[in-house]
């Protein structure tokens, strides 16, 4: 068995704490996921999945419990720490793909890097070589809206990967995209997996999507109601394509 | 993160949006090109004023009687005695105990005339004069001596002349040192004959324009005072309220001060009603600079307030700019960018902003004062005794002003960024993230 990425025990989120509409959006979840296992966090809107998202990437702190990630435990960090942890340990792929807009491919695949204090030499050899992983680095004076949805998901996994984190956390990544082009992307996550043994939290509500995993986990109502240790892979076969339509 | 790499970032989103930037920065550059415009003119007119100042003499003391009551009204002319006043002799008293001390009174008294050595009339200007007078006149000896003390109280028929007078009395190249002169003072009609004992410089500022034609021009002829006297028909001691005193420039001008105020506080020590005042043409100078100073930076600082206004708008830009940007926020602290990375970029871009616009400011304010100096000098041109007395006015921008603006932009910047940047600071990255 793989060693333990994350740990977590008995975590709870509440809201309005004290207030007379507090809320308890997680209740108390256990959940641990293995170095270079590939996870899907499915749940309908409101059940918690993104609080748990949240919780998962270090941007917020859980109300109680614990949380090891990577054998630190994050619930006692605080904001400069947390940053850090963000940094180094999480990267984050977005529905919105989230780039910054008025800087190029390059520059925003740097950014990580920039904040990790990467000197600029290094910064920029990095950064060309994770555009090649994603097949972008022939766009990479580009600016977002000079890019398809795909290729600026493209981009977007190709940051999250800068520092070369323990997780790559994609929430809902290809849900602003047609399914052609979400395909594409999920070919990539596919090939970070098998290839590079990336441990990979993906977040979505889509079963379709999730069943291309190796392990499915329900949120319902802020608790893990199913945890399927599945092993069965999707269909991976198809190889990111040079070809790829624009959705824009 | 370098600053370096800050820098760049800073410039690069101020670039964004180069017309937004460009009217936030109008009240940085309005200010720090008012204060930098007053600053050069003040800076220009006190160089002026020196300049003009020193051409006149910057070695005279001058030493009054005044009354010991502090009543203003209690005016000196209904109770003083010849004692209270201060006599020639004694200055010669004075300039026997102190050799540096000169007397530099002038006493014009009018034209005389007289014939070249061709014949030709001339004019010229007969002027008693002690053994500083030139001082004041802002000329010195070029040849020969000036008029001695000895001259003054023996009342000998010496003269100093300047130089254009030579060149119209002496038609050809001969030594005027010891050469005679007869002239006829217009005061009272009668003819005197002079020694010259002297060629000095003449002072176009003093002693008047040249005339286009040289042979024109009334030149000043210095004789002994008491001499002068004798024309103007005055005798006897000669008693004034004050006198205008000089000394060595080679020797310490604070200590021929402190010894003529020693000298005249024991000659009026036991004066019960009346006592001296001995100022400097160097103490005039350094109350016209402080005076100059502080109208200069009064209105400096008068106009240095749109730099508050031009900080208010810029603070108004950067919290538009980090609400516009704050999925920007969000992103970046999903990256990893700390509370202080965000707020030193946004306090930067502040700070960049406010130093450009500073910058902007600094040439056009410099723009300003050159096109002062141009317009000055013009108009200087178009009269011609303000173009003697003037000369040609250069503009001095004031490096102190120009550092001080340039920081003081600087500070705005990161005065009025603060806030938004730290507004940009704390913000939750989960609502940043999800804003729109």
């Amino acid at each position: 068995m793989a060693r333990k990425l994350i740990m977590m025990r008995n975590i709870i989120k509440r809201y309005y704490i004290g207030q007379p509409n507090e809320l308890q959006i997680l209740n108390g979840i256990d959940l641990d996921i293995h170095e270079g296992e590939f996870v899907a966090i499915v749940g309908a809107s409101g059940s918690g999945k993104s609080t748990l998202m949240n919780m998962i990437g270090a941007l917020d702190r859980p109300t109680e419990g614990t949380y090891f990630l990577n054998d630190t435990d994050v619930s006692r960090l605080n904001d400069k720490q947390l940053s850090a942890i963000r940094n180094k340990e999480i990267g984050f792929v977005f529905q919105t793909f989230n780039l910054i807009p008025r800087i190029n491919a390059l520059k925003n695949v740097e950014l990580p890097l920039l904040y990790a204090g990467v000197k600029k030499k290094e910064r920029q050899e990095r950064a060309m070589e994770l555009l090649k992983l994603v097949n972008m680095d022939d766009r990479y004076t580009h600016k977002p809206n000079e890019l398809s949805g795909g290729q600026k998901q493209r981009v977007a996994i190709a940051r999250a990967m800068a520092n070369n984190p323990s997780i790559i956390l994609a929430d809902e990544p290809t849900g602003a995209l047609d399914s052609k082009t979400g395909h594409l992307v999920m070919d990539i996550f596919h090939k970070l997996h098998d290839e590079e043994g990336k441990t990979i939290v993906l977040i979505t509500h889509s079963p379709e999507l999730a069943a291309e995993t190796e392990r499915i986990i329900t949120i319902s109502d802020g608790s893990i109601i199913s945890d399927t240790g599945k092993t069965t892979k999707g269909t991976s076969e198809s190889a990111v394509s040079e070809t790829e339509v624009s959705t824009e | 993160m370098n600053l370096f790499e800050n820098l760049k970032m800073s410039l690069s989103s101020i670039l964004s949006n180069k017309l937004r930037s460009l009217l936030t920065m109008i009240g940085i550059i309005i200010g720090i090109c008012a204060v930098i415009t007053i600053t050069t003119l003040g800076t220009t007119l006190r160089s002026t004023i020196t300049t003009t100042l020193n051409s006149l003499g910057s070695n005279l003391i001058g030493v009054f009687v005044t009354t010991r009551s502090e009543s203003y009204y209690d005016t000196i002319d209904t109770v003083y005695t010849a004692d209270d006043l201060i006599s020639y002799s004694t200055l010669e008293e004075l300039t026997q105990e102190y050799p540096e001390l000169r007397v530099a009174a002038e006493n014009p008294i009018g034209n005389a005339s007289l014939k070249n050595s061709l014949g030709k009339d001339l004019r010229i200007n007969l002027v008693g004069a002690y053994n500083g007078t030139l001082d004041q006149n802002g000329v010195r000896i070029l040849a020969g001596r000036m008029i001695s003390m000895d001259d003054v109280s023996q009342k000998k028929h010496t003269c100093v002349v300047s130089n254009i007078f030579v060149r119209q009395y002496f038609k050809n190249d001969e030594d005027p040192i010891g050469q005679k002169i007869e002239l006829i003072a217009e005061k009272n009609g009668l003819s005197y004959e002079f020694t010259i004992v002297g060629v000095s410089t003449y002072n176009s500022m003093i002693n008047g324009a040249l005339s286009s034609n040289e042979d024109d021009t009334v030149t000043p002829v210095y004789i002994p005072n008491s001499i002068a006297r004798e024309i103007n028909n005055e005798y006897g001691e000669q008693y004034e309220f004050g006198w205008v005193l000089s000394y060595d420039p080679k020797t310490d001008g604070k200590l021929a001060k402190q010894h003529i105020k020693d000298f005249f506080n024991e000659k009026y020590s036991t004066n019960k009603n009346f006592m001296t005042i001995v100022q400097s043409n160097q103490d005039t100078m350094k109350i016209i600079d402080v005076v100059i100073n502080i109208i200069t930076i009064f209105v400096a600082v008068i106009a240095s307030i749109s730099l508050i206004v031009g900080g208010v708008g810029v603070m108004n830009i950067m919290l538009v700019s980090v609400t516009e940007r704050t999925r920007e926020i969000g992103i970046r602290k999903a990256l990893g960018a700390k509370k202080t990375t965000i707020r030193i970029q946004f306090v930067t871009e502040a700070m960049i902003m406010c130093l450009i616009g500073g910058l902007i400011g600094l040439a056009l304010g410099l723009f300003n004062g050159f096109l002062a100096g141009v317009i000055a000098n013009f108009v200087i041109n178009q009269i011609p005794t303000a173009k003697q007395v003037l000369g040609t006015i250069t503009m001095v921008p004031s490096i102190p002003a120009i550092i001080i603006s340039i920081i003081f932009s600087m500070l705005t910047g990161v005065f009025f960024g603060y806030y938004p940047a730290s507004k940009a600071a704390k913000m939750n990255p989960i609502d940043a993230l999800r804003y729109d």
